[in-house]
């Protein structure tokens, strides 16, 4: 049963065994284990609940509805990054690629070694859990009929540079390669919680409810009771009626890592790390400039990637499709040369540099909301040039004719292969570059020890009962790969755990 | 309702018959009706910024070139130079205008049909039609 409280507001005070309060990876997991083992659960969601069938191919109605701030929630440091997040029934899953990457041995081991945490998170519990979603969503390579030009490129280039380059797997089944996957699946192909374990836990009697911004959990004693919050306009956040939701048997957490903390904080948690070791995963794109049709409109939105780099340059190379609007807005110019530039779109490509920064920011409330503070160190801006050098030259050798920097202090364009040297040389100031910061991670990190970190190895929140955070947020550091899947596989783990512990 | 001079910076980033292939305007397709739902839906720090952005191209983006304010009195490609110079400002925060101001516009010219149809993007709004596509 979905309750959407923009369409439906009402005052409500019920009670379940568990409150789950995010419906993205992480919370609709976790409600697709607990269902199954017949537990009452609401799950709470503040974005709007946006049907399969309302998803256009336009960028504004999108960017109202499904994300936050309208993608214009920015971190701030040198420079302003826009912190992409789906804000709608399904979270960031409905927006994203669904790209499908285990915690790799090289990131999970330093868990283990250095912040004791394998017990608490097997490797080989989350393999099983890997095995499982794989099988249940459907994890498959990008088919090639479905790459596209965009993608295919990146395979030419790969085979003619000698560098690893892959289909990316993916959780979909039936992708059609429309290039929509940033403005909602228009098909349901691409199985996203909306299509996947929302459904599912709603059919086995759980209750979702959409446009419902929850205040504060209740805390009685250092046990979570439950939440309070308000339905409300998901546009203009105008409240409409309160809620009260209690939890016979807990409070799960999966608000991500921007919303956590600042939940958290409201209720009350009080610990420094709160908030602080916020890490991610920016990316800064090239564009290519083919003499050949390349309609990076056609294909999946997101096909195909280059690794060879993830562990000496702490980077990957992926494909992207971004809508009419947004590419034409990156592409340098104003007036007659703009629209030359625009004018050449369909000869365009557009791969991205994905970066593991070292940086860590912080996630508080500020007075004017979620102030978020990011900024790259000395060596992700040394990472990021390397790898923007090695897309151009992968660029090149897949034949496009110029590459477009869209750097501040570069030329305009490149022309030719040994230019690529200028990117590895380019500005050290993140100011003269255009990120988005994806992928986000550690502001209410999990430790063994009470003062190392918020969230204890059980998922319980330190020195409460009932109090579990499950989402990314927990994690103590970045990953270098797409996270949706690790976040899925962990909170899998965590629901079993906490199911366990509640007898 | 944009003003006059807010227009004229809309109408030299994506002039009317400046391009073979892309004719039309940001002001030919349906900004004004466009802009009204931007009004009434975006976020009010997208919309302060949007002003604020359209506000500083009208009256500082002159001074970059050594020309008086406001942008409105000058001939297409003195405007263009003004705010070329804007975008390619040492001062992060005027880029960051110019980009805003082209991402705002860019969410009306690039979802008009024929701006798609002009650059290639293939019809598929309609999933059904989609779907029966070889």
């Amino acid at each position: 049963m979905i309750i959407d409280g923009e369409k439906e507001p009402r005052a409500l005070d019920e009670t379940f065994d568990y409150v789950i309060v995010g419906s993205g990876a992480a919370g609709a997991t976790a409600a697709r284990v607990l269902v199954d083992q017949g537990a009452r659960l609401a799950i709470v969601e503040e974005g709007p609940a946006v049907t399969t069938a309302e998803f256009g191919d336009q960028a504004f109605p999108a960017f109202r509805r499904l994300f936050r701030d309208m993608g214009l929630q920015l971190a701030r440091g040198r420079a302003f990054i826009p912190v992409i997040q789906g804000s709608c029934l399904g979270g960031s899953t409905v927006i994203n690629s669904a790209i499908v990457w285990r915690i790799p041995a090289d990131v999970w081991d330093p868990w283990n070694t250095e912040f004791g945490l394998g017990q608490a998170l097997p490797l080989e519990t989350l393999h099983q859990n890997w095995d499982q979603l794989e099988r249940e969503l459907s994890a498959r390579p990008t088919a090639p009929e479905i790459w596209g030009e965009n993608n295919r490129l990146l395979a030419v280039a790969g085979e003619r540079s000698g560098m690893a380059a892959n289909p990316l797997r993916r959780f979909e089944n039936g992708c059609r390669g429309s290039a929509r996957c940033s403005t909602g699946c228009p098909f349901g192909a691409k199985q996203s919680m909306l299509v996947s374990y929302l459904p599912y836990a709603s059919e086995r009697g759980a209750s979702i409810f959409a446009s419902a911004h929850v205040d504060k959990v209740i805390l009685s004693g250092d046990r979570a009771a439950g939440v309070t919050g308000s339905f409300h306009e998901s546009q203009t956040k105008r409240r409409l009626a309160p809620f009260t939701l209690r939890a016979r048997q807990g409070v799960l957490i999966a608000a991500s890592a921007i919303q956590t903390p600042g939940l958290l904080a409201r209720s009350g948690i009080r610990s420094r790390h709160l908030g602080a070791h916020f890490q991610g995963h920016p990316g800064a794109g090239l564009v290519g400039v083919f003499t050949e049709n390349v309609n990076l409109w056609s294909g999946a939105t997101q096909g195909f990637e280059m690794d060879q780099h993830r562990l000496d340059g702490r980077y990957k190379i992926e494909t992207l499709s971004l809508g009419p609007e947004t590419l034409f807005a990156r592409l340098p110019g104003v007036g007659g040369h703009w629209l030359e530039n625009i004018s050449q779109t369909g000869h365009m490509a557009l791969w991205v540099v994905q970066l593991r920064a070292y940086a860590q920011g912080s996630v508080r409330q500020g007075p004017f909301g979620t102030d978020i503070r990011f900024d790259l160190t000395r060596q992700d801006m040394i990472n990021l040039r390397k790898g923007l050098r090695v897309t151009a030259e992968m660029l090149f050798a897949a034949g496009a004719r110029e590459v477009i920097c869209g750097i501040h202090g570069l030329p305009e364009r490149l022309t030719n292969p040994d230019q690529a040297r200028l990117l590895e040389n380019g500005p050290d100031n993140p100011a003269s570059y255009t990120f988005a910061l994806s992928h986000l991670f550690g502001t209410a990190r999990m430790s063994v020890q009470p003062g190392a970190g918020v969230v204890g190895t059980d998922f319980s929140v330190h020195g409460t009962r009932g109090l579990y955070v499950i989402d990314s947020s927990l994690f103590p550091t970045n990953l270098g790969v797409n996270p949706q899947h690790a976040i899925m596989g962990i909170a899998m783990h965590a629901a079993h755990k906490i199911s366990q512990l509640n007898g | 309702m944009l003003s006059r001079r807010s227009r004229i910076v809309i109408d030299t980033l994506l002039p009317a018959q400046a391009h073979p292939t892309l004719a039309v305007g940001a002001l030919d397709n349906g900004f004004d009706t466009f802009y009204s739902d931007f009004e009434r839906t975006a976020k009010p720090a997208f919309r302060s910024g949007f002003r604020a952005a359209l506000f500083t191209a009208t009256w500082l983006s002159p001074l970059l070139i050594l020309r008086l304010p406001p942008l409105s009195l000058y001939a297409r490609p003195t405007r263009e130079r003004a705010l070329l110079a804007m975008d390619s400002s040492r001062i992060y925060l005027l880029r960051q205008m110019v980009l805003l101001l082209k991402t705002v516009v860019c969410l009306s010219y690039g979802a008009d049909p024929a701006v798609r149809a002009a650059v290639g993007y293939p019809r598929q709004a309609d999933a059904a039609t989609f779907k029966q596509a070889p």
